[in-house]
């Protein structure tokens, strides 16, 4: 079964591991994040903002998710939720409940402070010189 | 008969809504952004379309991680602005065309395409952004809108010759059906960002503009770039160019460039901007 790569599933999902610092999000991680995912997705109604901000790891109970993820989201550990199948449009249900910008919730992610994350990307973002692949070095 | 007049490429990055709700488009850092739409906003003027057939991805907002539908039609009556986390944006209802939405929606299933048929749900800034980018702050939009989300998020997402050969297909829909409408197509998202993990805030100014000249060739070469390129070139939100194919495709095979836009950055975002018409 041909993909639109001209490769097969196996090679197709595989090349996705060859990015740095980036997971993408396949099925795999849509399988082992679903609780996450919609755990986070809830945030988006007032009422249930309000009981997670009132006790989150009540809240965080009522999902079958692991403990893993549970400690990861209330750490507010992103990287680690991204490893653990979570999805950063869910994810950014979480970002807005705890009051911050996108932009603020995603520079967590980097090696940098919001200030430094913020210098960068007015000064024309990260290059991608050497951050395309692993394997090749460029 | 309905006609596709022009298409329209534009990022959706929410801060631009805020920007627009809180009236900051025209301070230092959103200046040169909407001054980047304002020869649009001029021309839609002029142009007063019927109805805007809207490509666009749902941010997790009316499709949660149950239900992933490759390629959805809205063909209800209305959509509300959804509530993404910080209660909804302030802009009006937006107002479908039912009749032509489903007509598409026929049309497309008996071309093989396999369309999900939403008749309620919300949109979110994917959809609301560029509507605020190109109108402004109407008190009703100017426009009925059908909207066309696909799956950007959960991989394999659609092909680029698959989202080009929807957009050809969305055309031959458009032409048969029986009313005098004017109808624009919109691929919106990107251009390039990652939102995600230590890679997060990459930018690609040199790739983004081979895109947006490739669009304005008489060439359909667009069509065949790999999801593998755009994650490397254009971070893993970059993605969501693939949008701008169905609009492309829709267009035929030669286009006329009539406005293009681009600038570094918004929020984590690179934005572009094209408007095109068939030639």
């Amino acid at each position: 079964m041909n993909t639109p790569a001209g490769k097969n599933i196996h090679e197709y999902i595989a090349q996705f591991d060859d990015i740095p610092g980036t997971r993408v999000y396949t099925a795999a991680r849509a399988r082992a994040g679903y609780h996450l995912n919609q755990c986070a997705m809830s945030l988006m109604k007032p009422e249930n903002r309000e009981r997670f901000k009132a006790d989150e790891r009540a809240y965080l109970l009522e999902w079958p998710m692991s403990p893993d993820q549970r400690e990861a989201l209330l750490a507010r550990d992103y990287n680690r939720m991204l490893e653990l199948g979570g999805n950063i449009y869910f994810l950014a249900k979480l970002i807005s409940t705890d009051g911050l910008s996108v932009a603020q919730g995603v520079s967590t992610m980097t090696d940098m402070s919001f200030p430094e994350y913020q210098a960068m990307m007015a000064a024309g973002g990260r290059s991608p010189e050497g951050q395309r692949s692993i394997k090749g070095g460029y | 008969m309905a006609r596709i007049s022009a298409g329209v490429g534009s990022s959706h990055v929410p801060l631009l809504g805020v920007a627009v709700d809180q009236s900051k488009t025209r301070d230092d850092y959103f200046g040169p952004i909407f001054q980047g739409f304002e020869w649009t906003k001029e021309w839609e003027k002029i142009e007063k379309p019927d109805v805007v057939i809207l490509v666009y991805n749902d941010h997790a907002s009316a499709f949660d991680a149950n239900i992933i539908p490759t390629f959805a039609i809205g063909c209800g009556e209305h959509y509300k602005s959804a509530d993404e986390g910080w209660g909804p944006r302030p802009v009006p209802d937006v107002k479908g065309h039912a009749d032509l939405a489903w007509h598409i929606a026929q049309s497309l299933i008996l071309e093989d395409f396999d369309m999900t048929i939403i008749n309620e749900m919300d949109v979110d800034h994917g959809l609301t952004v560029p509507l605020s980018m190109m109108f402004g702050q109407p008190a009703k939009w100017p426009v009925k809108v059908v909207p066309l989300a696909v799956n950007v998020v959960t991989y394999p997402v659609p092909s680029g010759n698959r989202c080009w050969a929807l957009g050809e297909a969305i055309a031959r829909a458009v032409e048969s059906f029986p009313e005098d409408l004017n109808v624009q197509i919109w691929g919106t998202g990107g251009m390039s960002h990652q939102l995600q993990g230590q890679r997060a805030g990459l930018l690609n100014r040199r790739w983004d503009n081979m895109f947006l000249d490739l669009l304005e060739k008489d060439n359909d070469d667009a069509r065949h770039i790999e999801h593998i390129e755009y994650l490397r070139e254009t971070g893993s939100e970059g993605i969501e160019m693939i949008m701008w194919l169905v609009m492309r495709g829709a267009l035929g095979r030669k286009v006329k460039r009539l406005h293009r836009h681009y600038h570094i950055p918004c929020s984590n975002t690179a934005i572009g901007h094209l408007v095109l018409v068939p030639d």
